[in-house]
């Protein structure tokens, strides 16, 4: 007996997919997004070593495949370090690793954005190198990165959907398992496509509300 | 580096005999590729000469499909067009379907480089041009595309760049293409570690060297420019 149709458990299933997906969206953006800035700290205080291997790794994650990556850890760690991961797991360390990668350019050229005089001048004033970055460089180098910044957190909400393949039931696995029981492809991933659009839309246009209120002190209030 | 503090070791010399199919996997990797960015740079300049047109209902039609394009998921295009199309009728190879799904998603990139490139055209060249009576299909042939192409080798490059590294998910619809035959050799030998290691560096390799071209031809199309 086939259950061809559509029911109401589906709408469970499509919900608990999207749960999944959208956990492991804010788990990784928020793990990546400490990560990244530390890498990026790094290079701001120039810390030998350490800061070419952060510059290297990134350049590295930034430009291969996010599933050779996934690959990578799910099947190739556990071989390598003869431990146990769980699709999760290997999917939570992915993805919190590619999106520092890309923290870290954003980070990197909005430090960088910043520009030399005010440094030079923070340093007249006496302000140690902190000081410079919190209260010169981080209120001015937020504002540049937002916008990149929201790009940047739409790619990587795709880019969540690609954990389906090492088996996590995120919302594009549950996209197959539908697809294979109702046999109505076009119904399916229409439905998936549509709430992953949904979900990009939310997020840009959070962004976009962020970035208006820090930019706020430069927008022309007449006189 | 790699295997400083690991019980096991690194070992590569093993997958020497695999090498003959991950070089098989990368040419069908780079046909796919080349094939697709043909697919998406025609498409592109289509979409972002209707994204500049001076008509509206042209401008929305491109504008939803780049929207679209966009903002879903490159896996879900994949499986929408390879279980969609069968469906209604039209039965495509993996690698035609793949090829496909490609061009479309990499249009939508294509067409904002382009479309920067065309905006970036100093108004005055296109009166000029409208003065001196040319129709309009020689102004986009001989003037909007040439300056536009030309200032958006970069941009494309990194587009292209991109479309490497998204081509990787074509082996979800069972094409054996560079990853998708890495996964054999990696079920062949036990080593996965390594292989998806080298596969990793190759990829990097492969991109940074596009890029690389990409910038050496901006320069080389630009250096009139300034």
């Amino acid at each position: 007996m086939r259950y061809t149709d559509f029911s109401y458990h589906d709408i469970v299933l499509l919900l608990q997919g999207l749960g999944v997906s959208v956990a492991l969206f804010a788990a990784t953006t928020l793990i990546g997004l400490v990560i990244g800035l530390a890498w990026a700290t790094l290079r701001y205080y120039r810390v030998p070593l350490l800061a070419p291997l952060a510059a290297l790794l990134a350049e590295l994650l930034k430009n291969s495949p996010v599933l050779v990556q996934l690959f990578l850890v799910f099947f190739g760690l556990p071989v390598l370090l003869e431990m146990d991961l769980t699709p999760v797991q290997a999917a939570l360390i992915t993805l919190s690793g590619n999106t520092a990668a890309f923290i870290y350019v954003i980070a990197v050229s909005a430090i960088e954005s910043v520009g030399r005089d005010q440094l030079e001048t923070a340093r007249v004033f006496g302000l140690s190198r902190w000081q410079t970055l919190r209260r010169i460089v981080m209120p001015q180098a937020a504002a540049f990165a937002l916008g990149p910044l929201a790009g940047l957190l739409v790619n990587q909400l795709q880019v969540t959907s690609l954990i389906s393949v090492i088996g996590v039931v995120d919302l594009t696995k549950v996209g197959a398992i539908l697809n294979l029981r109702t046999l109505k492809p076009f119904i399916v991933w229409t439905v998936i496509g549509l709430l992953y659009y949904l979900m990009a839309r939310l997020i840009a246009a959070a962004c976009a509300r962020v970035e208006a209120r820090l930019r706020a002190h430069r927008q022309w209030k007449g006189l | 580096m790699l295997s400083g503090e690991c019980s096991l070791q690194f070992d590569l010399t093993s997958l020497t005999p695999y090498f003959g199919d991950l070089a098989a996997g990368a040419r069908l990797t780079a046909f796919a590729c080349a094939l697709a960015l043909a697919g998406s740079l025609i498409l592109g300049i289509l979409v972002a000469l209707m994204r500049t047109a001076a008509s509206t209902k042209a401008q929305r039609v491109a504008n939803v499909y780049v929207d679209v394009f966009r903002n879903v998921p490159f896996i879900v295009q994949l499986f929408f067009l390879f279980y969609g199309l069968p469906e209604i009728g039209i039965e495509l190879s993996a690698l035609a379907t793949g090829v496909l799904a490609l061009s479309l998603a990499g249009g939508a990139f294509t067409s904002d480089a382009i479309r920067a490139g065309i905006l970036a055209i100093e108004p005055g060249v296109l009166e000029a041009a409208q003065v001196s009576g040319l129709p309009r299909v020689a102004i986009y042939r001989r003037i909007v595309l040439p300056i536009a192409l030309r200032s958006a080798v970069r941009p494309l490059g990194s587009v292209f760049v991109n479309l490497i590294l998204t081509s990787s998910i074509l082996s979800a619809i069972t094409l054996n293409e560079l990853t998708g035959s890495a996964k054999i050799v990696a079920a062949d030998t036990f080593q996965p570690f390594e292989v998806y290691a080298l596969l990793l560096v190759l990829y990097a390799v492969l991109t940074w060297l596009v890029s690389l071209a990409a910038g050496a031809l901006h320069r080389r199309l630009n250096r009139n420019q300034l």
